[in-house]
């Protein structure tokens, strides 16, 4: 935005929205859509006790039934 | 990668560019041109893609044999209904993936793998490289039913099914990749013309959306077209495929709204389809149906011959030749996401074979390994496809739960965050999935084992 425009009084508000979408976009793109910004891994997320065995409870009920679903697959091919 | 350093301009500091960002960026340039000239239709046709893929793509080989099966052992009553409402659950789960893929610019296996730990990752990721690969021998074999109607045998399957993978990856594009299946993925709509071909009674098939009877039969038996019939509409590939592919189109938050258009009119178009199937499997109802069901469908286009004329046999073949075909580019293109996401190395169709060795060696390997299978003299290729959709049932919870977790994570998501009533139906399809693939599994093995009758 140059200063000419500023001046013509353009309200301040238009003007800090056209800047920031400016900001966001380069070459078309979003900064956190560039391989270098999405090669950045996210940080490790905390989970509690409860949730963590809740979900080892899950894969081990996962992994039990898959392993029941093969056996009997395998069974009727005998 | 390669990449080049430029200047943006003045204050702006460029990333490093690589041919992905380039390729992207094009893409994306012409988003906004259309949506800066609120050209509506043109944005909606630019941003289509990732969920029509995703839904047209689960409506499959197994899952169109198993909807025809279905209407040939037990008609019309229960499933007419029971289809729609199995899409309505996968848009559910498929909106959460267009979204958090949009909003965090990164597929689902690197997500899990560098938010929860390697192991969820990995666990992940191994759960896919089973379902995909016993999914990917049913695309074969519904190629090769498809082919046999016109007297070509499996040579001819394997090398359609891999021409295909090698076609669509040669591009360099997601863009023109994208393009290529979906318009492969629109002859699903073949399914719908041989329902019309058979002549169903319409009023038939409208009654039958008002009273829903579940269908006869064995607990297991029930248990066990509840499960397939849910694995033959929501799987772990599809949710790894479309969060994936919204990253890779360069979907941002401001496309969230084009994304749920986008896989709503996929699962709208996939339920007319899947019904379209189960159309045609009820004319042959009154023709032994339940007995044809015992070839998996090897038998379906020969009867519907017989039963409809040459026509509907010849579109129904043809039908199960896209199925297969569009199902393993969907499918292998989720293996290759997976594995370059949680091996670390670059995973976009917008880079070159020689920048994304992994990626693409491990979309046409996934194929090839398939392929080798239905090759194999005596492989028990029927029971395979049956079994398919059923164990992508059995291990789809697992996926759900975390895809539930990444989508409440504020974190990542900020304001696009699941709401109270997503989370709320969410938990029931988790439930409700989690449910019918247990009682199925259970069930069954303590039949084999005799100590259920």
């Amino acid at each position: 935005m140059d200063k000419v425009t500023r001046e013509r009084g353009v309200p301040e508000q238009d003007l800090q929205r056209q800047e920031r979408f400016e900001d966001e976009l380069i070459m078309d793109l979003e900064r956190d859509q560039f391989v270098a910004e999405t090669s950045r891994p996210v940080p490790r997320a905390t989970l509690g006790a409860r949730a963590t065995a809740g979900l080892w409870a899950l894969r081990a009920f996962a992994i039990l039934v898959s392993l029941m679903v093969i056996y009997t697959f395998v069974h009727q091919l005998h | 990668m390669a990449t080049s350093e430029a200047a943006a301009g003045p204050g702006l500091a460029l990333p490093p560019l690589t041919e992905e960002d380039v390729a992207r960026s094009l893409d994306r340039s012409r988003v906004h041109h259309a949506r800066r000239h609120r050209k509506r239709w043109h944005l909606l046709w630019l941003l289509v893609g990732p969920g029509m893929l995703a839904m047209l793509g689960e409506n499959d080989g197994p899952s169109m044999i198993a909807y025809t099966s279905d209407g040939a052992q037990y008609g019309l009553g229960f499933f007419v209904p029971f289809i729609p409402l199995l899409f309505a659950m996968s848009f559910v789960c498929q909106e959460m993936s267009m979204r958090i893929g949009a909003v965090t610019h990164r597929g689902f296996g690197e997500l899990v793998l560098q938010r929860y730990g390697r192991a969820w990752g990995w666990f992940g990721a191994g759960d896919l490289a089973i379902t995909n690969l016993v999914t990917l021998v049913g695309e074969f074999v519904a190629i090769r039913v498809g082919l046999a109607y016109f007297h070509l045998g499996s040579g001819v399957a394997v090398a359609l099914g891999l021409a295909l993978v090698a076609f669509t990856i040669g591009g360099g594009r997601y863009w023109r990749w994208e393009r290529v299946v979906l318009g492969m993925a629109l002859f699903n709509g073949l399914f719908l013309l041989a329902a019309i071909l058979v002549k169903p009674q319409l009023g038939a098939v409208a009654g039958s959306l008002g009273f829903t009877p579940l269908p006869g039969g064995s607990l297991n038996t029930l248990l066990l077209l509840l499960a397939s019939t849910i694995g033959a509409t929501v799987t772990p590939w599809m949710i790894f495929f479309q969060q994936s592919a919204s990253a890779d189109k360069g979907m941002t938050p401001r496309d969230l709204k084009h994304g749920r258009y986008d896989t709503g009119i996929g699962a709208v178009l996939a339920a007319i389809f899947g019904v379209g199937a189960l159309v045609v499997g009820a004319a042959l109802l009154a023709h032994n149906g339940s007995g044809i069901q015992g070839l998996a469908g090897a038998g379906f286009p020969g009867a519907l011959r017989h039963a409809a004329g040459g026509a509907a046999g010849a579109v129904f073949a043809l039908g199960l030749i896209e199925a297969g075909a569009v199902a393993i580019l969907t499918i292998s293109a989720s293996t290759a996401y997976a594995a370059g996401e949680c091996i670390g190395v670059s995973h976009s169709f917008n880079t070159s074979p020689r920048n994304a060795a992994i990626f693409y060696a491990a979309n046409i390997g996934v194929a090839l390994i398939a392929a080798a299978v239905i090759l194999i003299p005596g492989a028990p290729l029927l029971s395979i496809t049956l079994n398919a959709n059923v164990l992508a049932t059995v291990l789809l919870p697992v996926s759900l739960v975390l895809m539930a977790m990444l989508a409440n994570d504020r974190a990542l998501m900020g304001p696009w965050v699941n709401g109270r009533t997503t989370n709320a139906v969410g938990i029931a399809i988790i439930a409700f999935v989690g449910l019918c693939g247990a009682a199925y599994g259970i069930d069954s093995f303590l039949q084999t084992i005799h100590l259920v009758g």
